[in-house]
């Protein structure tokens, strides 16, 4: 391999195999300039308000909503990783752990920076902090996600103080040994927090009393989708993590886990899935027939419009949630590579469609007797805002696998059996 | 709202949640602290430069870790898993009492049966007046011959093993030697006298086990032996074929007589940098 | 002994002449905002015309008031509110929203089931020269806060101010009508405390006419609706039949 004039090769650990820095700066170049985009379209909505995007008095919460509860669920993967890692010692996981500390500060950072671009004056933040509700779920949500974040963070900076030049600092390297010595604490605290948020997440529209679509009764002060939620991110944390090792494997043409971790990801991921669509199908039935019922909503007022009409209930809970549950959890096809990353694609699918029913279906359906069915789509400033979040995520990624020992030790990134 | 603000009332939810939130605040505060207080605490007691070098020796190739007892051929092949640290090796008696493999051949570089050698390229003599000498082995000097400048340390100065013994810069790169060894340095020698420092050592140098962790006799032309090929190795044009030269000797000078080498690698593994 | 306050609207009455929307944008410094669509209005006070779906001559329509409701029981918008920008005021019933704390998260407008709060989607403008107009006792809202109605509070204030300089405790109810009420032409709106036994209004809740909007969510609104209709009324249940709402909903 030639060396060129431009090299980072200090940066990259010994005897790490990386493309050389202009191929990098050739495959950063696309999503840095999504991001930028991303920008541009976030400082219109800052500079000129939310009237930018598309949301309205009745879609007061629209694209960003639901895909910022998209992303928290699938990166629900870190702390789940972490718990089963560190908590239940299940040690075949471990090659994955870093990968799922990166997805998951990528994915809570993009979502923090989402919502301080949702709320019509971002620099009131603090507010939620010194004013706290305790009644209401959106607190507890923004505590714990601020907390989680910073535990994330904090999971983080070991990894980044293992980078080859930062190491040589040597109060860096013996605050990481120390500092590592002690993530399985915060791995714990990172499990009990996202327990509670993804939880309140749920209970978000559980405890939606005018929106008899949203409302559940439950257990306590806890709605049931407090606890469909939780289920429903650590069934897909998993499978979105087997996507994301897959991608890079694709990306970078290395292998870089042994094949069974797949299919044990899968295994984790199928399960849990199952459980929960026992648990929805449950609560769907007694939603429906008893609750809504009780404040005079009929099951037929839900789904009788275009395009929310009962197949879209079939497809969350049957085609995107037992089908692939099944196809994961089939001994017959744990070695089957493809058929589980495309179930666990369809895990993934099946739990952003059902963020996306509990955000867009509850808005757009009627609640007064003589209210409208409305429709919502969004403006490009709020698509190319999230899809910033892509570009900065692929990015992050890629300068922490290049820079960083994502996978294992730092010498010979290439899967050693038996390890 | 927190108490002291307008129309404030404690209840049950109220103690619950700041119960909770102050008990996750002071976790992870507190792990965070304990990291830090632990951080300083190693570098008090100097345990930071030992964690230091651990993890730089994790960090080296496989085949730059190779243990002293098969650099003697008194094994055929084992990896150090104890970061050389010879001293409190639970191994170390059992395959010492091994017979070691004699070779005869030329390795093309000279060292002191006397001395005792660390692989950061630094031999140790023990003086009469139970002092150590420390100086920069053949091999290092050949490859740097004439520093640019040289900081060496202070009379009275504590020297930790494995820290900084001095540092050297030659050619725009800097070059940390490791101190083999603990103690505190007596006397420094210049330019003229060649560099070298003597150390009052910090533990007996009569016990056998002051020294043990340091390489002798056969075990360090074993360890010449692989220097010297990997030297080659890492010398070798780039985009051919990695050639072996079979004896011959190695000159002084080098880095000024290939300096469009990849130095910064040579030097990294020469004098154990991760 | 603490105030409810609540409005009974009879829509039998009400033409639906907008004058009491006038009048509560006035009132409460309103922007203008020629930009907004009939979903990004602001509109504290928003009249709903109603047709009971039929054709020809069996077509009837109802102009429906709509406004904060003032729910008194687990108020969906206050328990939401992360900031407790919103609270019950317990002396008078009124639902009270702290725009200054407001950051506009807009999770109580997804909360509320009647559609009654409203978000500043615009920094508010008023033309050269109109801005002499403004309510000087009601603060202007900035951009990326929500609004309600809150029963013309300021009114209530003044009430107070002046039972105060008088030597009173309790307010003449005479100082204190909000300005939708103030402004109906056919009187379709009436308020007044509903924990008065002797308050008209009160009288006029416990009518058999009366009914109010989703009873059945158990929020108990404060806000009826009166009407001889039968076909109004069953619009206070949802999905109540073929009654469709002709303007945009």
């Amino acid at each position: 391999m030639a060396s060129s004039v431009l090299t980072d090769s200090r940066w990259i650990a010994r005897g790490a195999l990386r493309t050389a820095a202009p191929r990098f700066l050739l495959w950063l170049a696309p999503w840095a300039a999504v991001l930028a985009v991303g920008i541009y379209a976030a400082g219109l909505c800052l500079y000129h308000g939310l009237n930018q995007t598309h949301m309205d008095n009745r879609f007061a919460f629209g694209l960003w909503i639901f895909l910022d509860l998209g992303i928290i669920a699938l990166g629900a993967g870190a702390f789940f990783t972490g718990f089963l890692v560190y908590i239940l010692k299940r040690v075949e996981l471990k090659p994955v752990l870093n990968t799922a500390v990166v997805v998951g500060l990528i994915c809570y950072s993009g979502a923090m920076a989402i919502l301080m671009i949702d709320v019509g004056q971002p620099l009131r933040a603090w507010f939620t902090f010194w004013y706290p509700n305790a009644q209401s779920m959106l607190t507890e949500v923004t505590f714990c996600i601020s907390c989680y974040l910073v535990v994330l963070i904090f999971e983080y900076v070991p990894l980044l103080l293992r980078n080859r030049q930062l190491r040589r600092v040597p109060s860096f390297l013996v605050f990481e040994h120390q500092l590592h010595k002690l993530v399985p604490v915060l791995a714990a605290v990172g499990a009990l927090l996202s327990f509670f948020h993804q939880g309140s997440l749920g209970g978000l529209y559980g405890v939606l009393r005018g929106r008899p679509f949203a409302f559940r009764e439950g257990f306590l002060i806890w709605p049931s989708t407090f606890f469909l939620f939780i289920l429903s991110a650590i069934a897909s944390g998993p499978s979105f993590l087997m996507l994301v090792t897959a991608a890079v494997e694709k990306v970078t043409g290395r292998r870089l886990v042994s094949p069974q971790l797949y299919s044990r990801l899968g295994f984790i991921s199928g399960v849990l899935l199952a459980v929960y669509v026992a648990a929805k199908c449950l609560d769907t039935l007694l939603w429906l027939n008893v609750t809504s019922r009780s404040v005079g909503f009929a099951p037929w007022q839900f789904y009788s419009h275009r395009p929310f009409g009962t197949p879209v209930l079939f497809v969350e809970i049957v085609i995107l949630g037992l089908l692939p549950a099944f196809l994961l959890t089939y001994r017959r096809f744990a070695m089957r590579r493809g058929l589980l990353l495309g179930a666990a694609a369809m895990a993934c699918a099946g739990v952003l469609l059902n963020r996306f029913v509990l955000t867009i279906q509850t808005l757009a359906l009627p609640t007064l007797g003589f209210d409208r069915f409305l429709l919502y789509s969004p403006s490009w400033q709020e698509v190319a805002s999230f899809a910033g979040v892509i570009g900065y995520g692929v990015i992050i990624y890629s300068l922490s696998y290049r820079y960083l020992p994502l996978f294992g030790q730092a010498k010979g990134n290439t899967y050693v059996p038996g390890n | 709202m927190f108490p002291g603000t307008d129309g404030f009332t404690w209840t049950f939810g109220h103690v619950l949640f700041v119960a909770l939130f102050l008990a996750v605040a002071l976790t992870i505060l507190a792990t965070v602290g304990s990291a830090v207080w632990r951080t300083l605490g190693d570098f008090r007691t100097h345990r930071a430069i030992d964690l230091c070098w651990r993890s730089d020796f994790a960090e080296m190739p496989e085949g730059h870790r190779r243990c002293r007892h098969e650099l003697a051929s008194r094994v055929s092949s084992r990896a150090c898993d104890n970061a050389f640290d010879c001293r409190h090796c639970s191994q170390y008696a059992t395959f010492a009492a091994l017979p070691p493999k004699a070779a005869t051949d030329s390795i093309g570089i000279n060292y002191r049966e006397d001395c005792f050698y660390d692989r950061g390229h630094t031999w140790v003599k023990p003086e009469p007046d139970g002092t150590l000498t420390i100086g920069l082995d053949e091999f290092a000097e050949h490859l740097i011959a004439d520093p640019d400048s040289v900081e060496m340390p202070d009379i009275g100065d504590e020297m930790e093993m494995h820290g900084t013994a001095w540092r050297i810069k030659k050619n725009g790169k800097q070059i940390r030697v490791r101190a083999p060894i603990e103690g505190t340095v007596t006397a420094t020698g210049g330019p003229k006298e060649g560099w070298y420092l003597k150390l009052h050592p910090r533990l007996d140098p009569r016990d056998p086990a002051t020294l043990r962790h340091l390489l002798r006799g056969v075990e360090v032309r074993g360890w010449l032996s692989r220097e010297m090929e990997r030297l080659q190795l890492q010398l070798s044009p780039p985009n051919t074929a990695p050639s072996l030269a079979d004896g011959g000797a190695l000159v002084p000078g080098l880095m000024d007589a290939i300096p469009e080498a990849d130095w910064a690698t040579v030097l990294d593994d020469t004098f154990l940098e991760a | 002994m603490s105030a409810r306050y609540g409005m009974v609207i009879d829509l039998d009455r009400c033409t639906g002449c907008g004058a009491c929307m006038v009048a509560c944008a006035a009132e409460n410094n309103v922007p203008p905002l020629p930009q907004a669509t009939p979903r990004t209005g602001l509109t504290p006070l928003l009249v709903r015309k109603v047709s009971n779906g039929m054709e020809g001559g069996a077509q009837r329509e109802v102009f429906i008031p709509i406004m904060c409701m003032h729910c008194e029981h687990e108020t969906p918008c206050v328990s939401v509110c992360p900031q407790q920008a919103v609270e019950v005021d317990k002396a008078t019933g009124i639902v009270m929203q702290m725009p200054q704390r407001c950051l506009g998260c807009r999770y109580c407008m997804t909360a509320c089931p009647y559609h009654a709060r409203y978000f500043n989607w615009w920094d508010p403008q008023w033309p050269a020269g109109m801005e002499k107009s403004l309510n000087p006792g009601v603060a202007v809202r900035m951009r990326g806060v929500v609004e309600k109605c809150n029963l013309c509070h300021a009114r209530l204030h003044a009430a107070e101010e002046k039972a105060a300089a008088s030597g009173r405790r309790e307010i003449d109810p005479a100082d204190y009508i909000p300005a939708c009420v103030e402004a109906c032409p056919t009187a379709a709106i009436r308020f007044g405390n509903l924990a008065d036994g002797k308050d008209p209004a009160s009288h006029e809740a416990h009518s058999p006419d009366a009914f109010r909007l989703l009873a059945r969510l158990g929020t108990e609104p404060k806000i009826y609706y009166k009407s001889k209709e039968a076909w109004v009324k069953a619009l206070a249940e949802p999905g109540s039949g073929p009654a469709w709402e002709d303007q945009h909903g």
